[in-house]
């Protein structure tokens, strides 16, 4: 046992996927934010000098609008995350094992399908002959535009991202033990009352920790508002995108995904440490 | 157990339910559906994109050729990486370890779409060409953390004691790890690779940057095809996917707790 002590075998087991992380993660974000520091040439890839001008452009009207929109959609989709998942969540914590295993996969099968293929099942829903229109036809009534809208991109960034909210508030809704709600029950709160008192503020944590993973995934959507949204009203994952594959200003495309990769990191950071808080208190109580 | 959710709740629940599967539902229905126009109900019932999905050249290489090649390569690079990294990070101590844990994680947290972007940019800037390797190489960064929480919640309910036992009984750590942790891993071993291989099956931000011409993956197809004109061949291709994806996360669910991975 003494001479394997000695040899740092950790080292070999954690050295591979820390090089390649190195070399796959860390060194293209170095690279990106090199590029965002170097000014835009329509004929040149790379030109020598340094700028802020990248950065500065964020500010542009275009810009502060492009990141205005974005930021609102999100919070307009983690609010209705809180308000669909949060009494999944608590139903979930609560149902009997074989309703919570099933309640499980059907949560997490269509987390899993790809994100293109929800989207076209809405596209399905909503489209110009689909159920919603077919359905108003039916009646009597006249169809209505429902696609490329931001109502039809939160529609289908919730239903894409529903699932963060739930797992998290879940998790910290089952550490409550149910006999504390009895307990309250018992000296005489409602089901309301003892909600307001007891779970929620326990569960505070989780939903905390899903509305920064929801947002900041939703800040950071593509596909979506790709195929669901109004061309003119985009979000800056779509800006991105074009910036770096259709107009290839790659500094400038630089500067915004450095911008939103710091934003989510420090959200996610959050998220983290709200769950790592209370798993800490858990312990403590 | 008798802390039930209260009446009310139910409406919330099943809306909730049903927004999240009627998309499948009805992209299962279309792809059986008589109409080009995507109508729904369909006007008649029908195999036919079915079978224009096996002729279709581009769907074939996309779903055969690169897909389902990227997802398995995935599944057992990470599988490998990912259980490397997990054993060093629950059976040693060392200088670091929960900033190297925090670290390993760290591809979760970054959006995939900025990932992708900033790998094409890296790739250019090493003038490197898309190919199905350069998808593989990205698709690993992001598959093998599920690998790692699925390998170090099963290493955490093992007995180290029983590796001791084994090395105590002359077999070298080598062969205990071998013949006594890895058969008792098996399951969380499985899940996480099968997890890696559904997340590189179905990712779509990062093969949007980087496969090229000639490794398109079938959620890129997918996606150029609903933006171009979305003919009910995507949604026979697509209900293909989803019947994959609910059998392997069913087996993941029966085998492990979902809920470690995830």
């Amino acid at each position: 046992m003494d001479g394997v002590r000695s040899r740092p075998i950790w080292a070999f087991l954690t050295g591979p996927y820390a090089l390649f992380l190195l070399l796959l993660l860390l060194v293209p974000f170095a690279n990106v934010a090199m590029y965002s520091l170097h000014p835009y040439s329509p004929t040149k890839v790379f030109l020598p000098e340094l700028t802020l001008d990248n950065y500065r452009k964020i500010f542009d009207l275009y810009y502060v609008r492009l990141f205005g929109r974005t930021l609102r959609l999100g919070l307009i989709t983690t609010s209705v995350c809180v308000v669909l998942g949060y009494p999944l969540a608590y139903f979930l914590a609560r149902a009997r094992p074989r309703v919570q295993a099933l309640g499980l996969f059907l949560l997490i099968m269509p987390l899993m399908v790809s994100a293109v293929i929800r989207i076209f099942g809405w596209i399905v829903i909503l489209g110009r002959k689909g159920l919603v229109n077919q359905t108003l036809v039916a009646l009597g009534l006249e169809p209505i535009k429902l696609l490329y809208s931001e109502t039809a991109v939160v529609i289908g960034l919730v239903n894409i991202f529903v699932p963060f909210m739930v797992l998290p508030i879940m998790a910290s809704i089952e550490r409550v033990p149910p006999n504390l709600e009895e307990a309250a029950q018992n000296l005489g709160a409602n089901w309301y009352r003892m909600f307001r008192r007891v779970i929620l503020p326990l569960s505070l944590p989780g939903l905390i920790s899903g509305c920064l993973l929801v947002y900041s995934l939703s800040i950071s959507a593509f596909v979506t508002p790709a195929l669901m949204g109004n061309a003119r009203e985009r979000m800056a994952g779509q800006q991105i995108y074009d910036e770096v594959l259709v107009s290839f200003n790659w500094p400038s495309a630089s500067s915004l995904a450095l911008t939103l990769v710091l934003l989510t990191i420090a959200l996610m950071f959050g998220a983290l440490f709200a769950t790592r808080h209370a798993s800490r208190r858990d312990i403590a109580s | 157990m008798s802390a039930r959710a209260p009446r009310p709740l139910l409406p919330f629940v099943v809306g909730a339910y049903v927004g999240l599967l009627a998309p499948l539902v009805f992209v299962v229905a279309v792809s059986y559906g008589h109409s080009r126009a995507l109508e729904f109900p369909p006007p008649g019932v029908t195999l036919k994109w079915f079978k224009a999905f096996v002729p279709s050249q581009a769907f074939v290489t996309a779903f055969f050729r690169v897909s389902l090649v990227v997802g398995v390569l995935a599944a057992v690079l990470a599988t490998v990486l990912g259980t490397s990294a997990a054993l060093g990070l629950v059976r040693f101590r060392f200088f670091g370890r929960e900033a190297v844990e925090t670290f390993f994680l760290a591809p979760l947290l970054v959006p995939e779409i900025l990932l992708g972007a900033a790998l094409y940019l890296f790739y250019a800037r090493l003038a490197i060409q898309a190919s199905i390797w350069t998808l593989l190489w990205g698709h690993l960064v992001i598959c093998t953390p599920y690998v790692i929480r699925s390998v170090t919640a099963g290493l955490v309910g093992l007995d180290p004691r029983l590796e001791e036992a084994a090395m105590s009984l002359g077999a070298t750590r080598v062969q205990a790890f071998f013949k006594v942790t890895l058969p008792l891993l098996r399951s969380s071993l499985l899940s996480g690779a099968i997890f890696a291989f559904i997340i590189s099956f179905s990712d779509i931000n990062l093969a949007l940057f980087l496969s090229g011409p000639e490794s398109t993956s079938l959620p890129v197809h997918i996606f150029s095809e609903i933006q171009w004109q979305g003919e009910p061949t995507i949604a026979a291709a697509s209900s293909l996917q989803i019947v994959i994806i609910g059998m392997l996360v069913l087996i993941v669910q029966r085998m492990f707790r979902l809920r470690l991975v995830v």
